[in-house]
């Protein structure tokens, strides 16, 4: 939370501080709008804080400071990153960018005359994926696909369990394996010049903002992993780059956008690696209690071997 | 005496030549400087892509004084947070410039750099140092040309005048 009080203009930094220290521990998003009011996430609820009985009309000046801030007063070290409209922050945090977009042969080029900032904070939530290290694991970890609709918690669940990976566990026995994350979209370590922000063990290497096909094949070819992990994977090339690995003798731990593993089967870049069978183990998550419910985990023909108890 | 008086007073307005022929060399060097400096913040921002403070940070390890002390006035300002680049960029000029030969011309020209400065992307900052830099070349070979026209005669001038003093006074 400090890191992002630090880059916060100056009015929307006192009205933060006065929150309590509980009110500040369940903040998701800060919303910071031009010429609209200051409007903060709270356990997926948007509360408009007060300041002198009135809503706290954000100004051009807070949005040109936040702006300074973020970019350590260098406009053009963000280049890359107003192309891709994120910035990640130290912490692990990260903030989304809107306004106006400059392209060039109808590609982004940058976003200029920025008018929104969505601060978003990470929690690493430790732990969470501990319940399924005992179906997971068995004398190695096994080929594991995480599967859930959007916001079902499936990057969360994919970081701890690389954490768990790359910590190793000694009350089980698991030693902790070299990990290769290829992280496309810098969200499972969190980079900030290739440095990860997230407590993920210390044998973990990053090929931050990598596409994913080509990053898997580099790990392959240069930092001989034991796992590599790989967060949404859905086109052809990775489905072949995966193959690659498997074939490599390398483990891959990966997530994929969808609800049910009967999906799998209607996609036609990954039915293919279902049925071969290369997966060993299918985790479906869901949303029905909160991001990061385990709804069932299935074995590579299908047949659940845990199911979430109905109470 | 009289021989002791007129000894000091020609060895007073030699001193004051001297002086005076210095602040006509010294501009010339230190506009080189700071055209070493701009040019190392030029490779900084457009090959390195660090950011203002560290770049500065390097730059002021670079250069020698006093060019390196508004690079490090520029640096820590930034590192305190100022509210533009701009501001802590004239700020700094404020403090440093009074220890600097510097003309009113260079003024300009780092005023207008700044006013730009860190808000760009990459290409268009290059332009803009690399018109400060051609600015400021011009400035340099004016304050060169100045160098070899005045400095030997502010030299001799200052022997001659206090020549010509004691032989009035006397």
């Amino acid at each position: 939370m400090e890191e992002v009080l630090r880059l916060l203009p100056e009015g929307v930094k006192r009205i933060i501080q006065n929150f309590s220290q509980n009110d500040k521990e369940s903040m998701e998003e800060i919303r910071i709008r031009i010429n609209r009011p200051l409007e903060i996430m709270m356990t997926g609820k948007p509360v408009f804080p007060l300041l002198n009985g009135s809503e706290y009309y954000v100004s051009k000046d807070d949005a040109a400071q936040m702006l300074n801030k973020l970019s350590q007063y260098s406009l053009y070290a963000l280049e890359e990153e107003l192309k891709k409209g994120f910035v990640t922050i130290q912490g692990g945090h990260r903030v989304g960018l809107a306004g106006k977009v400059i392209t060039t042969n109808g590609h982004v080029k940058a976003i200029r005359d920025i008018a929104s900032f969505n601060v978003r904070i990470a929690r690493q939530k430790l732990g969470i994926a501990t319940p399924l290290v005992s179906y997971l694991y068995a004398g190695g970890w096994m080929n594991t696909i995480i599967l859930g609709p959007p916001q079902s918690g499936k990057t969360t669940m994919l970081r701890d369990l690389t954490r768990i990976m790359g910590e190793g566990d000694e009350m089980r026995r698991i030693q902790s394996s070299k990990i290769g994350i290829v992280d496309e979209r810098s969200e499972i370590a969190g980079c900030v010049k290739g440095i990860p922000q997230h407590r993920l063990g210390h044998r973990v290497d990053v090929l931050d903002s990598c596409p994913k096909a080509e990053g898997m094949m580099m790990m392959i070819r240069s930092m001989s992993p034991d796992i590599i992990v790989v967060d949404e994977i859905g086109r052809r090339e990775d489905s072949e780059a995966i193959i690659e690995a498997i074939n490599a003798g390398i483990q891959l731990v990966v997530t994929i956008h969808g609800h049910v593993m009967e999906d799998l089967y209607r996609r036609p870049s990954i039915q293919e690696l279902i049925r071969s069978g290369v997966f060993e183990r299918i985790v479906e998550l869901s949303r029905s209690d909160g991001p990061g419910t385990i709804k069932a985990i299935k074995d590579k023909t299908g047949r659940e071997i845990r199911r979430k108890k109905v109470m | 005496m009289k021989l002791l008086g007129a000894v000091l007073i020609i060895l007073a307005s030699t001193w004051a030549g001297i002086e005076w022929s210095r602040t006509v060399s010294e501009r010339s060097r230190q506009l080189r400087q700071l055209k070493a400096a701009l040019q190392s913040l030029e490779a900084e921002i457009v090959y390195g892509i660090t950011p203002l403070s560290m770049a500065c940070g390097h730059i002021c390890r670079q250069v020698g004084h006093p060019v390196s002390w508004f690079f490090d006035s520029f640096r820590k300002k930034l590192d305190a947070g100022h509210s533009t680049a701009y501001e802590a960029w004239i700020e700094s000029m404020e403090e440093v410039w009074k220890y600097t030969a510097f003309k009113q011309e260079e003024k300009e020209i780092m005023k207008q750099l700044g006013a730009t400065i860190g808000q760009q992307d990459r290409e268009h900052e290059q332009k803009q140092l690399k018109l400060a830099l051609i600015h400021l070349e011009r400035e340099e070979n004016e304050a060169r040309n100045n160098q070899t026209k005045y400095e030997r005669m502010f030299k001799s001038l200052g022997v001659l005048g206090g020549i010509l003093l004691v032989i009035l006074l006397i």
